[in-house]
């Protein structure tokens, strides 16, 4: 089930994005390309820890970023979840915050603007409750000057089956993807996945079939917290989702498998705080990583970790950071599939 | 604009069992802090915790050499580990964050009104309030005991009149701060013109937000919220206000306060 042939061809143009294509003075070439998608260098800020990227211009330069997500965009502008919204858990922490956003039509008068020179790739992430939703609100994102990219937000609930996750269901996936496909068809698609679910890949094949460009992998996983001593949730929303240095592993592994499995190009993120982290994402496949709950404790962390990476290159005497995507080195006889029992 | 250091403890002194004063050099946050703002925390290396903690800026200690003061109480693990941190260890620190207080309108009086540790954000308003040749303010202070009230000698050496109140009844008066503030605000001893600033835990602030209401006297209170980025990107401590047409909002207390006019939120 691999990609129709001649599909990309079908868009007006293929944006290549900001920044340097060849190797900085020092030798090392930290430029990725990700299908139709090219970033300056593997490091890009995750949905909802960068607001609009203004908010963090006070702590770092944006323009050495590969790129940053935008806060999930609706088509309306939403509040969010009543508070307490978040708890912090072992080396994570847990959030709902109810998607709250200034919707995509502010988005495109107030934020976007001030983002046209700031020489990164500005990625929008969408969401909607319903399929319909998704669609219009891609549609209105995609002739919009400056944007790079879209990045499809799977794990809202859908209002229309019972508020599952979109993410949880590959016909689903496919049908949604598939659709903000057509409505969307100039900037490059990115299908960000959830961990919920009992196997990645299939929600990777589905997302590809619908005609995702890249994967962006994982959302949080769903988690919770209680306080004894009012034997209640932490939450106000019971639920939330969990991130931070402590999902690392379980986001590393799932990135591995659906870079094995699934044939798209990937952007893995999941509890990112240090280049090694980063560079471990991209020898498991990860083309670029996302850098989120990092941004909460250290504001300018994800350009200190561009420029780690680049030096960690030159030290390893890797020229460009590219070769390091999938090239982890598995002894034979290594398996892929989670071992039984 | 707010900066992030490295910023190197100068002095760390216990005050009594829980309670702990560290003094930090980060000259750009010094020269840049107001009275009511913050900075954020990282207690102990590594990562775990996971999250700095907000806390506000007690003082900035005179002198040129950009020192700040953070008054904290061990509350979790987050200030255990912050309590051992040595001499000479850098914290990683963030700030100054938040928008301050509003200083009074000349004329006025302020009471400062403070529950537990909510006394860490005062020292630096009363020098403000002094450089701006405010009148003295008064201080209304409770904790749960008297081993609880700490930092009264910085009140007492600026002549601040103190009105104590603890639960136990150990020292003042015994019982809540709002029994000291309802005869300033109503009796016949009441204070000409006063403006009400309060810091403490969130039982407090209504209570004290509510009487004021009542009372008919400004009053900004300073909230303390689970606060992961300090900085208004993760929307994670919101307060709720009062409702529009559209249902509930939500605004953040890192960058739309920590400070807010009574009647402005609903805790």
């Amino acid at each position: 089930m691999r990609r129709k042939p001649g599909r990309v061809g079908r868009r007006r143009s293929v944006r290549l994005v900001a920044g340097p294509t060849h190797p900085r003075r020092d030798g090392v070439d930290l430029s990725v390309q990700l299908g139709p998608l090219r970033l300056k260098n593997p490091i890009v800020a995750a949905s909802g820890t960068f607001g609009y990227g203004t908010e963090l211009a006070p702590y770092l330069d944006l323009s050495e970023l590969g790129g940053f997500v935008t806060k999930g965009l609706s088509l309306k502008p939403r509040r969010g979840n009543a508070p307490p919204r978040t708890c912090e858990t072992p080396s994570g922490m847990l959030n709902a915050i109810g998607l709250a956003n200034v919707g995509v039509e502010a988005f495109l008068s107030e934020k976007l603007p001030a983002l046209r020179d700031c020489d990164t790739a500005v990625i929008a992430n969408v969401f909607g409750e319903t399929q319909d939703e998704y669609v219009a609100v891609a549609r209105r994102l995609d002739g919009a000057r400056g944007l790079a990219a879209l990045e499809l937000n799977l794990s809202c609930p859908n209002t229309e089956k019972g508020g599952l996750a979109f993410g949880v269901s590959p016909p689903v996936i496919r049908e949604v993807v598939s659709a903000v496909r057509r409505a969307a068809p100039n900037l490059p698609l990115i299908v960000k996945l959830t961990p919920n679910i009992t196997d990645v890949a299939v929600a990777g094949v589905a997302a590809r079939e619908g005609g995702a460009d890249i994967l962006s992998l994982v959302n949080t996983f769903l988690g919770m917290a209680v306080d004894l001593r009012s034997r209640r949730p932490v939450l106000d929303n019971v639920v939330g989702g969990l991130s931070g240095p402590a999902i690392k592993p379980l986001a590393l592994y799932m990135v591995h498998r659906v870079y094995r499995e699934v044939g798209l190009p990937v952007l893995g993120m999941g509890g990112i705080s240090g280049a090694a982290d980063a560079l471990e994402f991209m020898l498991a496949g990860s083309a670029a990583v996302q850098v989120g709950t990092l941004n909460f404790f250290e504001p300018a962390g994800s350009v200190r970790l561009v420029r780690d990476i680049e030096a960690w290159c030159r030290r390893a005497g890797v020229r460009a950071v590219r070769e390091l995507t999938g090239s982890l080195r598995i002894p034979p006889g290594g398996a892929v599939a989670p071992p039984a029992g | 604009m707010p900066s992030d250091t490295a910023a190197p403890v100068i002095r760390h002194e216990a005050l009594g069992r829980e309670h702990f004063l560290l003094t930090l050099e980060c000259p750009a946050i010094a020269r840049q802090a107001r009275a009511g703002q913050f900075v954020m925390i990282q207690t102990r290396e590594g990562r775990d915790p996971l999250l700095r903690r907000p806390m506000s800026i007690c003082r900035v200690v005179p002198g040129r050499r950009g020192r700040i003061e953070i008054l904290y109480k061990v509350v979790g693990e987050g200030t255990r580990y912050l309590s051992q941190q040595p001499v000479g260890a850098a914290l990683p620190t963030l700030g100054p964050l938040g928008i301050g207080f509003r200083l009074p309108p000349e004329g006025s009086r302020p009471i400062l009104v403070s529950g537990g540790i909510g006394i860490a954000i005062f020292p630096m308003l009363v020098e403000s309030l002094r450089a701006a040749r405010r009148p003295t303010p008064l201080l209304v202070y409770g904790a749960r005991a008297g081993g609880d009230l700490v930092a009264l000698g910085f009140f007492r050496k600026r002549r601040v009149p103190m009105h104590l109140a603890t639960e136990d009844g150990s020292r003042g008066t015994k019982g809540f701060v709002t029994r000291l503030l309802e005869p300033l605000l109503f009796g016949k001893g009441r204070v000409e013109r006063p403006e009400i600033y309060a810091c403490g835990p969130t039982p407090m602030l209504r209570a004290v937000g509510e009487m004021a209401l009542r009372a008919g006297v400004p009053c900004q209170l300073a909230l303390e919220s689970q606060m992961p980025c300090g900085i208004g990107v993760c929307l994670g401590c919101v307060v709720r206000c009062p409702a529009d047409e559209r249902g509930p909002i939500f605004r953040r207390v890192c960058t739309e306060g920590p400070v807010f006019e009574a009647g402005e939120v609903q805790m």
